[in-house]
């Protein structure tokens, strides 16, 4: 069902989490699946389906890396699936899983 | 019968990649009771 849940959009998005370095909230918990993995915040109460392990182990190691980029150089995804990317992880910033790392 | 689709377009704006959906928030409101 190729193209059901997909849409056109640019290339580079302009989010403040693409700048910076940010991990992922302590009181967000991930749970493994075979598709990827759940989240669920303690917080808020929000549970978030991530969609591909790939993303999981981005989000995991995000506050390793000094950006997201750097990071997403670091996982080995094909740049390709960047922008996807990208977006997944501004989501996720909006949604209060990821946090700004302190310095 | 496997079709190779172009999975990109150039503009003349910006480069469009086709989007996976990586993230979905799912509501569990009020589902305390359902079976």
């Amino acid at each position: 069902m190729r193209g059901l849940l997909t849409s056109l959009v640019p290339s580079t998005i302009d989010h403040p989490v693409l700048s910076g370095r940010w991990q992922l909230h302590p009181q967000v918990a991930l749970r493994p699946e075979p598709f990827g993995a759940l989240a669920y915040h303690y917080g808020n109460r929000r549970l978030t389906f991530l969609r591909s392990p790939d993303l999981v182990e981005l989000v995991r190691t995000l506050g390793d890396h000094a950006s997201v980029d750097d990071a997403l150089q670091a996982s080995g995804v094909d740049e390709r699936r960047w922008p996807s990317f990208r977006t997944a992880i501004a989501s996720l910033a909006d949604g209060d899983l990821l946090i700004p790392k302190a310095a | 019968m496997d079709e190779q689709l172009d999975t990109t377009e150039n503009t003349d704006d910006s480069e469009l990649v086709e989007e996976e959906l990586l993230v979905e928030e799912v509501s569990i409101d009020g589902m305390c009771g359902v079976y």
